[in-house]
């Protein structure tokens, strides 16, 4: 039924590859997507989920890692209440790629956004990116980290939950604004505050 | 209580979408239908037992006509069918979801203006709901159900509506990465979706600015992403698509985009190019550019006309944005460029048109700093040379000359400003681009195409030390002069006239005019250049060509002696010149022929043309050399000219067909301003009158010598003229002066000068000249030296002929 009371706008960014698609599926659907194809252009999906007693309804817009969509991908960006940038702990390239991916959000996203860098797959034995080397980028980043694994469910709902509890923090701490049809700003108002605790 | 919250609910009170905060809509009811209002009743009763019966009709029409004369209970219907559908889809009981959003669009549709607002909250509630969905079904509906809505005009938009939302989901939609099938529907449900979106808000920017990026950011790039497909996906299912809905979403997606672009003001047209753009680098779509193209054109055939160069403006920015690309890109993008740029010529005004001359001038010039070898910056190059040639194609003539003159104004010229392989590859680049320029413009009169100021450089160019550069200016000469399309024809030196089948008209008084006011400059100007040592076969029958045009389009007796008296000129020079090459000398022969047999056959001269024929006669005998083609060697064995003066043109017999013909030859038979013929210091002041225009670098000093020397070089006449100066000024009045009151004067001391020369003898003047002389020739070694020019040799040693010595410096000068 449609009956929350809170709406946040989550977006995934990040390689190509790195398992945005998966994470999202997983959380919404509950399930690992065999063979899932690359992402084109944007992917949204909602799930609506209990937060103390409230219900917050999280709409995710999977965005496509492969360059050549960046400029729509992008787009999507700024109405974000919070980012959750992904790479793969299997594959330092996508590690690397990280300051690329925050000078992007840096220049198309709220500067209020709230930032989650995610280190995806930590199922696989073949780790390149070590947990402490994740960490430490994100502190140093001002983020949230956490690892994750789509693929046997680790951490994912727990991504999300925290992300959702986080937003709506942030939104009671910032008076959660009253209905006022004159004002059609409320999503930037509420994001006031920023946080830089960590989940983990 | 419960009752009363089940009627008036405070959630049913409009709900701005995007929200943080909703209100707790309580729905309790089910329960209490006995006490149910009689709308709930009614909107229940429009739902069958079993989903697959659909929307149960009769009762919708009881609940229309309910709504309409209870326009104040809308909105609660409206919210009320949006629950039952949220409740439906949470249940995943689908075909309710679909009765009740066919409820919705008969409900909007019979509604009128004043109820509306509150009931479309709920409308669109509900439409959000369902793409919200991940079934394809219940998005295509929703689609549907949207795009009906923005068909309806509302009298009171509520302006805090907003379409954050649909853009995005529809732009997702745009990209439906589905199976086949299915992907097809999403896509052209997104495309249809955006087409509504702009449509429902483009007329209001109270409602929702569309315009603002973050919208068009997702717009521009979902529709280009369909459009690219459209290759594709014609071969693979023409039929079956056609009927579907007309349309596929290649096709809907351009017409959403033109419709767009056709609405964007002026301000809005960055925003939806730039997407366009980066749309195109992401997706490495400028190589190949077909489809760059197709949507270049797309916007600009949709794009208010004003604002079509804003387009150009915008596109070439882009190319500066790509300095760092290869030049692959670039070019791809020049040609873009090139092939829409015609369709902004029309529209482009006043300083736009300069500014886009020279913004690709620019681009030229710093391609040219670049990479000066590499084929593929050649290539990008000609793409730029293209573009420009498009753009002033479409141009009214009048721009056209202002176009070419701004272009002289760029190059840089030969030894005056620096001289590197880039300044000489810039030249050559924007030499071709006048080509190009000159190629796209009709000369009417001669006067409105060479004015002056276009003239004067033009010629100036014509002596520059490349032979590839002068054979580049007398191309450019060749299509400006050529009226009548005889270019063709004359572009190789033949001498069976009547085959060409020229195409000749008597010359008007302005062109006439026009030759009397400039002719001196331009004979002198080809006579000059033929004296170039570094000339191939092809610089010299340019000349000829340029010549030949000439007598054509100034078909007149006046012309005829001009050019004969040129065409004596550049005989004498065959013949005497130590700098040129046996075959260069060759090759002044033919040309001489050439235009002997040209020139007559032209006015029609009977005798002289027959004279001219019997010399090919015998050339053809003795010395073939001396007839065309022009080689650029000869065999050995070929005897020079001057052991054959029976085969050269003579000037007295030239004097007596014209007098037999009735034309009036005695300035030919008088003096030649040209070499050894005469003294020439009419024609040698004339001949630097052009070149002492020129306020650049070093000619100034030139220019000063050319003031020492023309008031030293002739032997103890007073040869200047009462009023007469000889400055630029001064010889800009003489242009300017009645033509008769000048040529009497000129005659007159023609005739002096030419008396003094006739009775002196050479020692004699060579002493009259000396004194003043030295110091001339000091100053031009100094210049020369300075100079650094490889035939400074020439002057310093005077020829002991009957040349009077400072007529051999002139030529010089323009070796520079
Ligand atoms: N072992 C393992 N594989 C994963 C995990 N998550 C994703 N993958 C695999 O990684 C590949 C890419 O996953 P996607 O979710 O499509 O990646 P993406 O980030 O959405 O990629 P784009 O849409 O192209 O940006 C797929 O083959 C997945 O099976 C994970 O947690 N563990
Ligand atoms: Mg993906």
């Amino acid at each position: 039924m449609d009956d929350y009371k809170f709406l946040f706008k989550v977006v995934l960014v990040g390689n190509a590859g790195v398992g945005k698609t998966c994470l999202v599926r997983r959380f919404t659907q509950g399930l690992f997507p065999p063979g899932q194809g690359a992402t084109i252009g944007v992917d949204f999906m909602i799930k609506t989920v209990d937060v103390g007693n409230e219900k917050v309804k999280l709409q995710i817009w999977d965005t496509a890692g492969q360059e050549r969509f960046r400029s729509i991908t992008q787009s999507y960006y700024r109405s974000a209440h919070a980012l959750i940038l992904v790479y793969d702990i299997s594959c330092q390239p996508t590690f690397d790629c990280l300051p690329d991916w925050l000078r992007e959000i840096e220049e198309y996203a709220s500067s209020k956004v709230l930032r989650v860098l995610v280190g995806n797959k930590i199922d696989r034995d073949d780790r390149e990116i070590p947990i402490q080397v994740g960490e430490e980028f994100a502190e140093r980043h001002n983020m949230y980290f956490l690892e994750t694994s789509a693929k046997e469910s680790d951490n994912v709902e727990r991504l999300f939950m925290q992300i959702a509890e986080d937003l709506m923090k942030q939104a009671r701490m910032t008076n959660v604004p009253r209905y006022d049809p004159n004002s059609y700003n409320v999503d930037s108002s509420s994001q006031e505050s920023s946080c830089c605790s960590r989940l983990t | 209580m419960a009752l009363l919250k089940c009627c008036f609910d405070p959630g049913e009170v409009a709900e701005m979408f995007d929200t943080l905060y909703q209100n707790d809509p309580g729905c309790c009811c089910g329960c209490c239908s006995a006490f149910r209002p009689r709308y709930k009743r009614l909107v229940d009763s429009i739902f069958p037992v079993y989903p697959q019966d659909g929307l149960v009709k009769s009762n919708m029409e009881k609940l229309t006509f309910y709504s309409l004369s209870s326009p104040e209970k809308t909105d609660r219907i409206g919210e009320y069918l949006y629950q039952r559908a949220a409740r439906d889809i949470y249940r995943k009981k689908y075909g309710f979801v679909i009765i009740a959003m066919e409820a919705m669009d008969q409900l909007l549709l019979a509604c009128h203006a004043p109820t509306l607002n509150l009931f479309v909250e709920s409308f669109l509630k509900m439409v959000q709901k369902l793409l919200e969905t991940t079934e394809p079904d219940l998005q295509i509906l929703a689609t549907q159900s949207f795009v009906k809505f923005a068909n309806i005009e509302e009298d009171t938009p509520s302006y805090h509506r907003r379409y954050d939302f649909f853009v995005s989901k529809f732009s997702a939609m745009c990209h439906s990465g589905d199976s086949k099938e299915i992907r097809d529907k999403i896509r052209t449900a997104g495309i249809k979706g955006l087409q509504a979106v702009v449509r429902k808000t483009v007329s209001d920017d109270l409602v929702e600015n569309i315009w603002e990026p973050v919208h068009m950011d997702k717009i521009v790039p979902s529709l280009l992403f369909n459009m690219q497909d459209s290759s594709f996906h014609k071969d693979q299912r023409i039929a079956d698509d056609v009927q579907e809905d007309g349309t596929d979403p290649p096709m809907l997606a351009e017409t959403c985009m033109r419709e767009l672009v056709g609405r964007a003001s002026f301000g809005h047209i960055r925003v939806v190019l730039r997407p366009v753009l980066r749309h195109f680098d992401l997706h490495k779509l400028w190589v190949p550019n077909e489809f760059a193209i197709h949507t270049f054109r797309i916007i600009m055939f949709s794009i208010q006309a004003q604002y079509s160069y804003t387009v150009v403006e915008i596109l070439m920015a882009h190319l500066d944005e790509n300095v760092k690309s290869s030049a692959t890109i670039r070019t791809s993008i020049a040609e873009v460029l090139s092939k829409i740029i015609a369709i902004a010529a029309g529209e482009s005004v006043g300083p736009t048109v300069l500014e886009i001359i020279n913004s690709l001038l620019n681009h030229l010039r710093d391609s040219v700093k670049n990479g000066t070898c590499q084929a593929d910056e050649k290539q990008y190059q000609e793409a730029l040379i293209n573009a420009l040639g498009e753009f002033a194609n479409h141009l009214p003539d009048y721009q056209k000359i202002e176009i070419m003159m701004f272009i002289m104004s760029k190059i840089p010229f030969p030894l005056v400003d620096n001289q590197t392989p880039a300044d000489n590859m810039l030249q050559s680049i924007l030499l071709k681009s006048l080509l190009k320029v000159g190629t796209k413009y009709q000369t009417i009169h001669l006067n409105t195409t060479f004015p002056v100021s276009f003239l004067e450089p033009l010629l100036r160019m014509s002596l520059a030390p490349d032979p590839e550069m002068r054979l580049l200016v007398q191309k450019i000469l060749h299509t400006l002069i050529d009226r009548h399309g005889n270019l063709e024809k004359l572009s190789k030196l033949a001498l069976n006239i009547a085959d060409l089948d020229l195409n000749i008209e008597k010359s008007s008084r302005p062109d006439l005019i026009f030759i009397n006011k400039h002719g001196p400059i331009i004979y002198d100007a080809l006579y000059t250049s033929l004296q170039m040592d570094s000339n191939t076969p092809e610089n010299i029958e340019a000349v000829y060509t340029t010549l030949a045009l000439l007598c054509v389009e100034l078909n007149s007796t006046e012309t005829v002696i001009d050019l004969l008296q040129l065409l004596l000129g550049i005989q004498s020079l065959a013949l005497s010149s130590t700098a040129l090459s046996a075959a260069q000398k060759f090759n002044l022969h033919t040309l001489v022929i050439g235009l002997l047999v040209l020139i007559p056959d032209v006015v029609n001269i009977q005798p002289l043309s027959d004279y001219a024929k019997r010399l090919v006669e015998a050339r053809k005998e003795e010395a073939p050399h001396c007839l065309p083609d022009m080689l650029s060697h000869y065999p050995g064995e070929c005897e020079p000219a001057n052991k054959i003066p029976h085969l050269l043109v003579d000037q007295m017999a030239v004097c007596d067909y014209l007098k037999a013909s009735g034309i009036d030859s005695s300035r030919l038979s008088q003096t030649s301003p040209y070499g050894a013929g005469g003294p020439g210091v009419i024609a040698g002041s004339q001949r630097h009158s052009w070149m002492e225009t020129s306020a650049r670098g070093s000619i100034m000093e030139i220019q000063s010598v050319h003031e020492v020397d023309s008031a030293a070089s002739s032997p103890g006449l007073a040869r200047k003229m009462p009023e007469e100066d000889l400055t630029f000024e001064s010889m800009k009045k003489v242009l300017t002066e009645p033509i008769e009151v000048r040529k009497e004067a000129e005659a007159e001391r023609r005739k002096q000068i030419s008396q003094a020369f006739r009775t002196a003898t050479f020692s004699e003047l060579v002493r009259r000249t000396q004194p003043k002389h030295d110091i001339l020739q000091n100053r031009l070694n100094e210049i020369f030296k300075s100079l650094s020019v490889t035939d400074a040799g020439n002057v310093e040693e005077p020829k002991g002929t009957q040349i009077p010595t400072y007529e051999q410096n002139f030529p010089e000068l323009f070796y520079y």
